[in-house]
């Protein structure tokens, strides 16, 4: 017998199939919006900048990089650059070797949906074909319209599109990446980027 | 028998200034997770939602896995599967060599712990790297981990910075956290894109997407997932959830209750390989479907791996995580040793059943009462420590003669407290010291003060 099938059967042989599926947990009664959002990120070490209109955020954008880094390579996706327009920026050619991301200074990304609750931000395989773009970058700056900041991580999650896990990844981001492995003092940038800024754009809408 | 918990304090923490850091530096991330879940307002619906989930899978694990199987596989994973450490060994080991892989990187995964993947790599000439940086440093100083989420958590920065001087070049004498952790990153960097595949563990798994969930806050297995061609996750059965609406009940609860963040800072949710890439799964069994057998303990195999219960436990706090004999120190290492480990019968005993635990457990494992039921469970030899209790109990039968030993106690005290060859306090006195002599006793006070009556 192969593996499998042993520990199916073992499996098998332990379960009883009685404990019921609690269903789906209701959403919580939490504040949203971009305020609690801004104040969220700001605790897990990013910062958010906005709302700005959305013809505004190219000149948006182009500040924010300058804050970070003087000089220096600055790529956006094609989904970014596109909302954009023209700046700074190049857009990150489609079929180079994940090591090329080795020197960028800035990357600019979409996000499609924001939570207030935790400063969480889905990065979509769909809108990101480099994986590695946002993780090699020395700074990354993330692009969220204010309409999709849900209050938590349940509805949030839920307005994903259908199609969201159909491209290999979808990742959460909160905050730069950080550690506090050497005598618990927080360190920002342990691999990932050592900062991360939000440009939140457009109009809240009606809900 | 040893009491595992005394061997640590002698071999791990030593010295009582390090005993006081660890206390301290562990609380504080109790304290952390209490304040993260006062902001939560529906924290013990969530609580009660994640164990009913939780419950509910574990009752019907063999559909969720061929589910699981079904689903990865649609999405271009390769799913394995491995019944013991061995078996997962040489899967791994086989998928390296096939592919002539030399250099990996590992992101922090207990299960490749618990199962010594990388002394098994490492034998057949496959060069592992943890890039997690507290996972780094005891690799580096060739330790297990002593926390389950925060691995060198035992060490000094004094350690650390020495440490990094031998074998990342940092200059003689920098201890300063924020330079060493830039040090670090260079270093592994360069092994990240050197790496031609890379090991994670996984947190959750999504049955109904065949998706993995791999948490961090470093960004490390990112790294990994995105820059090698090779992507191999491992996976202990224990890991599934139902469907991708479950989710976020656990991913509310998990870094509130580890660190008092909100969420980690990546969550990533992986469905099939990247193009032109390769993912396999390998879900591992070694030891878990025979505790699922076992009715009273199985809840154990709910547990998330947050390190809440460790960071409340008075034992842990001051014993640290060398202390236990298992990869997963604390009180769930406890309870699942018996189940996991030949040498891990004594350690339900090594608890004072305080309940702290099970206070703040995310999915409510009733782990105090699970150390109580293998207590009843494992066979012990009467040891000293029950020999003592039952005088304790005769003598507190005995009105007179429980006055008469608190006299003698009394006046044998201020010896019993000195170190001698021969103390019959002399192992309690290895690691610390006894209290200062109490006075007099309670009914002698009482008898002065109340005499008057
Ligand atoms: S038993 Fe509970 S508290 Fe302890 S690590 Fe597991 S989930 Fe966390």
């Amino acid at each position: 017998m192969n593996d499998r099938e042993s520990i199916l059967n073992r499996v098998r042989e332990a379960t009883t199939r009685t404990a019921a599926h609690p269903g789906k947990h209701p959403a919580p009664d939490l504040a949203g919006g971009f305020e609690r959002f801004g104040s969220c990120l700001r605790s897990v070490g990013g910062e958010a900048h906005g709302p700005v209109a959305a013809w505004a955020i190219g000149e948006e954008a182009t500040r924010v990089a300058g804050l970070r880094a003087q000089g220096g390579r600055i790529l956006a996706t094609d989904g970014a650059s596109q909302r954009l327009g023209p700046g700074p920026w190049v857009v990150a050619p489609p079929d180079i070797p994940p090591a090329a991301f080795e020197d960028v200074a800035v990357a600019i990304v979409e996000g499609s949906v924001g939570v207030a609750e935790n400063a969480a931000i889905a990065v979509e395989g769909k809108h990101l074909p480099h994986r590695a773009l946002p993780f090699l970058c020395r700074y990354l700056i993330l692009l969220l319209p204010t309409a999709a900041i849900y209050p938590d991580l349940h509805s949030a999650q839920a307005a994903l599109p259908d199609d969201a896990y159909a491209y290999h990844h979808l990742t959460w981001i909160s905050g730069p990446s950080k550690t506090a492995d050497i005598e618990q003092t927080l360190v920002y940038g342990a691999h990932g980027p050592l900062t991360l800024d939000v440009i939140v754009y457009g109009e809240q809408s009606g809900r | 028998m040893t009491n595992p918990i005394e061997l640590g304090a002698r071999s791990g923490l030593g010295d009582l200034h390090r005993v006081e850091r660890h206390d301290a530096a562990v609380f504080d991330l109790r304290m952390r997770r209490d304040a993260a879940a006062r902001e939560v307002p529906d924290w013990e619906a969530l609580r009660e939602h994640a164990a009913a989930v939780k419950a509910h899978t574990l009752d019907h694990l063999d559909t969720y896995l061929e589910e699981f199987e079904a689903r990865a596989s649609q999405a271009g994973a390769v799913v394995h599967w491995a019944s013991d450490a061995a078996a997962l060994q040489r899967i791994v080991g086989d998928l390296m060599e096939e592919r002539g892989v030399h250099r990996v990187v590992k992101s922090k995964s207990m299960l490749t712990e618990e199962c010594e993947l990388n002394t098994a790599l490492e034998a057949r000439n496959i060069q592992v790297v943890d890039t997690d940086l507290g996972e780094r440093i005891v690799q580096l100083r060739h330790e297990s981990p002593s926390h389950i989420i925060v691995p060198a958590i035992h060490c000094s920065r004094e350690e650390i910075g020495e440490l990094f001087h031998r074998h990342m070049g940092t200059p003689r004498g920098e201890t300063d956290p924020e330079r060493l952790t830039r040090a670090a990153r260079r270093n592994l960097r360069s092994h990240f894109l050197a790496a031609q595949a890379a090991i994670t563990g996984v947190n959750l798994a999504v049955a109904e997407s065949g998706s993995i969930v791999v948490v961090t806050n470093e960004g490390n297995a990112d790294l990994g997932m995105s820059l090698p061609r090779l992507h191999v996750a491992c996976v202990g059965i224990e890991k599934l959830i139902p469907r991708m609406e479950d989710l976020p009940v656990f991913l509310r609860l998990l870094a509130r209750s580890a660190t008092g963040q909100p969420i980690s800072a990546y969550t990533s949710v992986v469905t099939g390989p990247r193009p032109g890439a390769e993912l396999h799964i390998v879900l591992v069994d070694n030891g878990r479907a025979a505790l699922l057998g076992q009715e009273r303990h199985r809840s154990a195999l709910a547990c998330i791996r947050c390190g809440a219960c460790l960071n409340t436990c008075p034992v842990y706090r001051r014993a640290g995580g060398h202390a236990y004999p298992g990869p997963i120190p604390g009180p769930i290492g406890a309870v699942l040793a018996p189940a996991m480990r030949p040498d891990g019968a004594s350690l339900p005993h090594a608890s004072s059943l305080c309940g702290s635990c099970t206070a703040v457990c995310p999915i409510r494992i009733d782990l105090h009462d699970q150390l109580l039921a293998w207590r009843h469970d494992t066979n012990r030899p009467r040891s000293a420590a029950s020999l003592a209790a039952r005088m304790a109990a005769w003598l507190m039968a005995r009105p007179r003669w429980f006055r008469f030993a608190g006299r003698l106690a009394r006046g044998f005290w201020p010896l019993a407290s000195r170190r001698f060859p021969g103390n019959p306090a002399g192992g309690w006195l290895r690691t610390r010291e006894l209290p200062p002599h109490p006075g007099p006793s309670f009914s002698a006070r009482w008898h002065r003060e109340r005499g008057a009556d």
